[in-house]
């Protein structure tokens, strides 16, 4: 049979491919990159091991960990708050090595603790953060931020004097000022009010429709399923699995069924459904007059009910339960994950 | 490349101006209050060289003395206040070369400093015509610009390269106490060195600001303990140096928050 591409077209793609890549660069690489700290004993902790990292435009990554597991130290390498003792990190093709000032050019940073600027107002900070990165009259842009964030009304407040959630709205328009191409966003609710939380998710909706890249670390592990297109989880220094949300939680996580019957069940032999299903079907235990079952995340309901030969006149009720990404990160704590870059 | 460095210095002009009672207004009484009860109330009692009295010869170093501390109180504050508030890891995030940030702040230190020192000198002048009834003018006013820059500048760097050190408040004290406060008062701004011992005198030359104050005097009233080519020389070798040091101290310093 003819291929339908011929070896030569898909040369051709592949290095119009490279070229793409070559003009526009990637928001954010972070390539085998290690730390190392020296305690007070003269011994040595690996903070961070061989963690490599990839966003795409209008992409956001969670990355996700426990606590002390290297995602801080991970964003501080990436904000040249920490150096870089191997590997290599480049935001938009910039090396934060040997081009850190264009590099810091393209990356807007919320961090997770609260910054009180102690001596001056909202404007005034956002006029001297947006004299850092080179423009002097970025009036326009403070007023769109402070209305966009609800702050316009505070804007010749002292920044001392802001609420909490208004501090860190604060610190959302400060990371924006220069209209950053890729934004690292370290626990920016944390502490945060569930309004207030509301609202901020949907502003960073609106900028990955824009086509911002965002990195997203976050205790909020519904939130980060719901936002995140991809997540990387972290634990003691090292990438456990990285892909696409989707699929970490197809791949470690389990269904439940609850069927409730008309009658007792009385089809096949329950004990010997796991075999029959090649393992899809777990576990099925019956009282009185309902199933339960467990069952990996890739069978379907309808697959289920074949396996146990029952028809829908049979059934009174069903109800199912998805396994989410909090199973599945617990999974992947728990070593249960076959690959650290499964589904990519 | 300019917008982020005269951003950061207008920041740090403003910083200081929001805080003027602290940071102007009680630099300059103890300041009025040495030109009083040195200049005026004991003036008549030191005896001099001929030529000038000793309020003249006292204005100079107060104004000096004033600078110094001025100018390594203002960048070494900012630093340590921003550890303090997190700003700091602030200034390592945003696109601000180590240059652009030690000359920022370097100037701010100078700003602040030649604002005081300038007051203190009118304050001086005021006495000296109730003194004298005559106006006490400035002899060389080029020397006296570019000793006030120049000194402010070295004051701002050893400031910063101790504050990007500093992990406490009392650190910086300890810096301040025991460093800084001893070599202004042994660099001469009270005495001449002629009427020091001369083991002293030794010791005295070794002090920079020995130079920076007499480059000052010999700016305000003609006269000096040294060649004023020779404190030209030290001071602006010693803005080279602390730069160097500051920068130094910049890239393997602290920038973390103080809980």
């Amino acid at each position: 049979m003819k291929p339908c591409i011929s070896p030569n077209r898909v040369a051709e793609i592949a290095c119009r491919f490279s070229e793409f890549k070559s003009v526009n660069p990637l928001p954010l690489k972070v390539e085998n990159v290690c730390k190392t700290y020296t305690v007070k004993n003269g011994s040595l902790v690996h903070a961070v091991k061989d963690v490599s990292l990839e966003i795409h435009p209008g992409e956001i990554l969670g990355l996700l960990g426990p606590n002390g597991a290297g995602k801080t130290t991970v964003i501080s390498m990436i904000t040249s708050l920490e150096s870089i003792d191997q590997g290599e990190i480049q935001v938009f093709g910039h090396s934060l090595k040997t081009a850190t000032l264009k590099a810091k050019q393209k990356l807007g940073v919320v961090p997770q603790e609260i910054v009180s600027h102690g001596f001056f107002s909202l404007k005034e900070v956002l006029t001297f953060h947006s004299g850092y990165y080179g423009i002097w009259n970025n009036q326009d842009r403070i007023q769109f931020l402070l209305k966009k964030l609800g702050l316009d009304s505070h804007q010749n407040k002292m920044v001392k004097q802001l609420s909490g959630g208004m501090k860190r709205r604060f610190m959302i328009a400060k990371a924006l000022l220069h209209k950053p191409g890729l934004i690292l966003l370290d626990e920016p609710t944390a502490g945060v009010d569930i309004q207030l939380r509301t609202s901020m998710w949907e502003f960073v909706k609106e900028l990955r429709k824009e086509g911002v890249a965002i990195l997203l670390t976050t205790h909020y592990l519904a939130e980060a399923e719901e936002l995140c297109d991809r997540v990387a989880i972290i634990d003691k220094g090292k990438i456990k699995f990285q892909g696409p949300t989707g699929n970490i939680i197809r791949e470690l996580t389990r269904k439940k069924f609850e069927v409730e019957l008309k009658s007792a069940y009385t089809g096949a032999d329950l004990s010997g459904l796991a075999k029959a299903s090649s393992g899809h079907i777990i576990s099925v235990e019956m009282k009185s007059n309902k199933l339960f079952a467990v069952v990996d995340s890739q069978l379907s309901l309808g697959d289920f009910l074949f396996h146990l030969n029952l028809q829908l006149a049979d059934i009174m009720d069903i109800k199912t339960q998805e396994g989410n990404l909090e199973d599945a990160f617990l999974a992947v704590l728990e070593g249960k994950n076959k690959s650290p870059q499964a589904a990519l | 490349m300019m917008v982020p460095f005269l951003s950061l210095l207008n920041r740090e002009i403003r910083r200081f101006l929001r805080v003027i009672v602290q940071t102007i207004v009680t630099p300059l009484v103890s300041s009025c209050l040495y030109l009083f009860i040195f200049g005026v109330s004991l003036g008549d009692k030191v005896q001099i060289n001929a030529g000038y009295t000793y309020l003249a010869f006292l204005i100079p170093g107060l104004m000096m003395m004033t600078l110094i501390n001025n100018s390594f109180q203002n960048s070494s504050s900012s630093i340590v206040t921003s550890k303090f508030t997190g700003e700091l890891e602030d200034l390592r995030v945003v696109p601000l070369s180590s240059q652009a940030i030690l000359w920022a702040l370097g100037f701010g230190a100078v700003v602040r400093g030649t604002f005081v020192a300038t007051i203190t000198f009118l304050v001086g002048s005021i006495f000296f015509y109730f003194q004298k009834g005559f106006v006490l003018g400035v002899a060389h006013p080029f020397e006296l610009i570019f000793f006030m820059i120049f000194s402010g500048l070295v004051f701002g760097f050893l400031g910063l390269a101790a504050a990007f050190w500093a992990k406490s408040f009392d650190q910086l004290g300890a810096v301040n106490a025991f460093i800084l406060l001893p070599l202004t008062y042994l660099g001469g701004v009270f005495i001449s060195i002629e009427h020091l011992h001369p083991i002293l005198q030794i010791f005295t030359r070794m002090n920079p600001l020995f130079y920076i104050i007499n480059g000052a005097r010999h700016a305000v009233i003609g006269v000096s303990d040294v060649d004023i080519g020779t404190s030209i020389a030290v001071v602006s070798f010693s803005v080279f140096v602390f730069y160097w040091v500051a920068l130094w101290s910049l890239r393997k310093g602290s920038f973390a928050r103080w809980s």
